[in-house]
């Protein structure tokens, strides 16, 4: 398991992190969350011992990270970069190598990923000779080539073709379901509610959030409906004070209700004005969950 | 694993991909080239084996030919000479080159005669023959006169030449071996000096170095780098002495000293103490610069010392390999690759200077990479523009 464990870090005037903490655990997939500048290349670079925190520890197994544990750790920064001029099988080999497989071990593991991202006849190609989309297949073969237990991916899904996107998301469901953590940071949040099961949100360099996405919905407040009542033109909406209405289209209302709201009564009062053709009761989504905990954090004056 | 794997790795694919590189064997391929061909090609085109045909026109006086021969080897030269029947006969052997110059003088010794070369006079050959035709005639002239020949003969000794300090046997080659030694380092930290300053670079541009650096320590990376780069450098250092001494050798044209060998030795060992000082200093300042332009910015303290180092060596050591600035250059390390190799070739430089001199080299380039290493692993992630030494040691601090 991997504990991130209060950690702190200043760039001059700027704050990085400011105490975060979060764990994660073998065979879990973890979305980290948050906006641009929140600290999460900042976080994943402390794990690699590529930026120094000013405070607070990264655990391993209980112990703090060192460079023995770190070759077990599978890294795809978010600026991508491998050689350009060396031929991608001797690259994954050359990477794998360094993370401490023998010579024969890494050869073959060169092999079997490269023939796992479709790209086995490419072995002597230079990198710069292939694809934007085949070199980012390339980026994710160096992070996996040793059979990593913790694999951190920095943005993965960023400038991949549909394609490329389910590829990624096999290799990441694969991967957990061998028991390997990862944690990977994305913008793109439907795909995070798709692939992970648990998310961390990052805000200010500080966790404003963070567990299993069902759980996070289940404590929200709020709840969509839904709703479409023939021939009402949406009037029945106006008995019901405590409820916002997001949209509406006809006879159609997207309401944001509290979670308190009695459905019963909701549902007979539609009912009684007209042919209830959708009644729609839905948890936010992720999205929602973002915006809801990232303005939380923010300074008082900032959210006014 | 441990740290030496780390860095071998490192090292072995700095080796493989730039050994097999086209720019690389081009580059081996034509200076060797280039070291054979300028040693070879003026001993293949100018083969001189040091005899000096001469032909003599029919009738010659008597005693010509005695004459030509022995004032040759006064002058030094060996003269052969051959006999031609008439003036065309001579002409021609002088048109088909197997006749430097064609000497005719009357019998009679009458008058002077003529000295014919095929287009452009040998001033040197020339003169040569001139003194023995005037000898034969001056001779010709006393002995009608009554003059004791034997004593005229004693009246025509030359002069014993001697010099205060004579010049060794080898002084040349020596001085040659200094001097060519002294370029090799300078053209070896420069090459591969900067190979190692552009290979950090490109490192940092294409951000690779951020996937390196979450398994290597940046110590070790670097080691790696100027291992790897250096390997290289000493195959071709190597490949050059070779080629060229083996130039030397099939040429005949230049003895080699009995020192060569050590001299190489010292040349191989300064060349790698150099380029470990200078690829570190260009190393670590290459992390500093993000891009190539500012890399060659940062780079020019390290190469305006180098290139006075080597001035200061090819003028004022060789000048005086003795002298109170060899002496003190000598324990200055970046000036000592340049110097100790010209002063070891004049047999200027005691033993314990030259341990001392590589002990001092060695502690300074520990010292460098300590110090480099660390502003390297503080500097080499910042992508944002050119860093400051001082941010780069702070940001690293352990």
């Amino acid at each position: 398991m991997l504990e991130i464990d209060d950690l702190a870090k200043r760039y001059g005037p700027v704050v990085a992190l400011d105490g975060a903490s979060f764990t994660a655990t073998p065979g879990r997939i973890v979305g980290f969350l948050g906006p641009n500048g929140a600290g999460k290349t900042t976080t994943m670079r402390c794990i690699f011992g590529l930026a120094r925190p000013d405070r607070g520890t990264v655990r391993w197994k209980g112990q703090p990270v060192d460079r023995q544990a770190r070759l077990g750790f599978g890294y795809m920064p978010e600026q991508r970069g491998l050689y350009p001029r060396m031929r991608v099988g001797e690259q994954l080999e050359y990477f794998a190598q360094q993370h401490g497989l023998s010579g024969r071990d890494a050869s073959a593991a060169a092999t079997r990923w490269l023939e796992r991202m479709g790209l086995g006849d490419r072995a002597k190609s230079k990198l710069e000779e292939l694809s934007h989309g085949n070199q980012q297949r390339i980026q994710l073969a160096v992070a996996l080539a040793h059979d990593p237990a913790l694999l951190v991916l920095d943005e993965p899904f960023s400038g991949l073709d549909p394609i490329g996107i389910g590829t990624m998301r096999d290799v990441i469901h694969e991967r957990a379901a061998a028991g390997v953590g990862v944690i990977f940071s994305s913008h793109q949040l439907d795909l995070v509610e798709d692939v992970c099961e648990d998310v961390v949100i990052i805000a200010r360099g500080r966790i404003v959030a963070a567990g299993p996405i069902d759980a996070l919905k289940a404590r929200s407040g709020r709840r969509h409906l839904d709703v479409e009542v023939v021939g009402d033109g949406g009037a029945w909406l106006s008995g019901w004070p405590d409820l916002t209405i997001l949209s509406r289209d006809g006879d159609r209302a997207k309401v944001l209700v509290g979670i308190d709201i009695d459905l019963e009564r909701l549902l007979a009062s539609a009912r009684a004005a007209g042919e209830v053709r959708r009644f729609a009761y839905e948890p936010p989504k992720l999205s929602e969950l973002f915006m809801e905990a990232v303005a939380e954090s923010a300074p008082r004056e900032a959210v006014a | 694993m441990p740290r030496w794997r780390s860095v071998w790795l490192v090292a072995r694919r700095e080796i493989i991909e730039r050994g097999r590189s086209r720019g690389f064997v081009l580059s081996v391929a034509f200076t060797t080239l280039l070291v054979i061909g300028s040693i070879l090609l003026p001993t293949v085109l100018f083969r001189d084996d040091g005899i000096t045909p001469v032909g003599v026109v029919d009738p010659a006086p008597a005693g010509l030919t005695e004459a030509l021969v022995a004032t040759g080897t006064q002058f030094g030269s060996e003269i052969e000479v051959s006999a031609f029947p008439d003036a065309d006969a001579a002409a021609t052997a002088l048109e088909a080159d197997a006749v430097d110059a064609v000497v005719s003088v009357p019998p009679d010794l009458s008058g002077p005669g003529t000295i014919q070369f095929a287009d452009e006079a040998d001033d040197a050959l020339a003169q040569l023959v001139s003194q023995a035709v005037i000898g034969l005639r001056v001779q010709a002239v006393l002995a009608e006169a009554g003059v004791d020949p034997v004593a005229l003969a004693a009246a025509q000794d030359a002069p014993a030449v001697d010099a205060l300090d004579p010049r060794e046997e080898g002084d040349e080659a020596r001085f040659l071996i200094a001097n060519i030694g002294a370029v090799l380092i300078l053209i070896g930290i420069f090459s591969f000096g900067f190979t190692v300053l552009t290979g950090v670079v490109e490192e940092k541009q294409s951000r690779v170095v951020e996937v390196v650096l979450s398994t290597v320590r940046a110590r070790d990376l670097l080691m790696g780098k100027v291992l790897g780069i250096g390997i290289l450098g000493l195959v071709q250092l190597l490949v050059f002495v070779l080629a060229g001494l083996a130039a030397v050798t099939l040429s005949g044209g230049v003895e080699l000293p009995a020192t060569t060998p050590g001299a190489v030795l010292l040349l191989t060992v300064w060349f790698i103490l150099g380029y470990a000082l200078y690829s570190t200093a260009l190393g670590f300042l290459g992390a500093l610069a993000s891009r190539m332009e500012e890399a060659s910015n940062a780079s020019t303290p390290v190469t305006t010392i180098a290139m006075v180092s080597y001035f200061v060596a090819i003028f004022a050591v060789v000048n005086d390999p003795s002298g109170i600035v060899a002496v003190v250059a000598t324990f200055i390390p970046p000036a000592a690759p340049f110097v100790v190799p010209l002063r070891a070739a004049f047999d200027a430089i005691t033993p314990i200077e030259l341990v001392l001199s590589i002990a001092v080299t060695v502690v300074a380039i520990w010292g460098l990479f300590v110090v480099g290493a660390r502003v390297y692993a503080g500097a080499v992630l910042q992508t944002a523009g050119r860093m400051k030494i001082r941010d780069a040691w702070r940001s690293a601090g352990e």
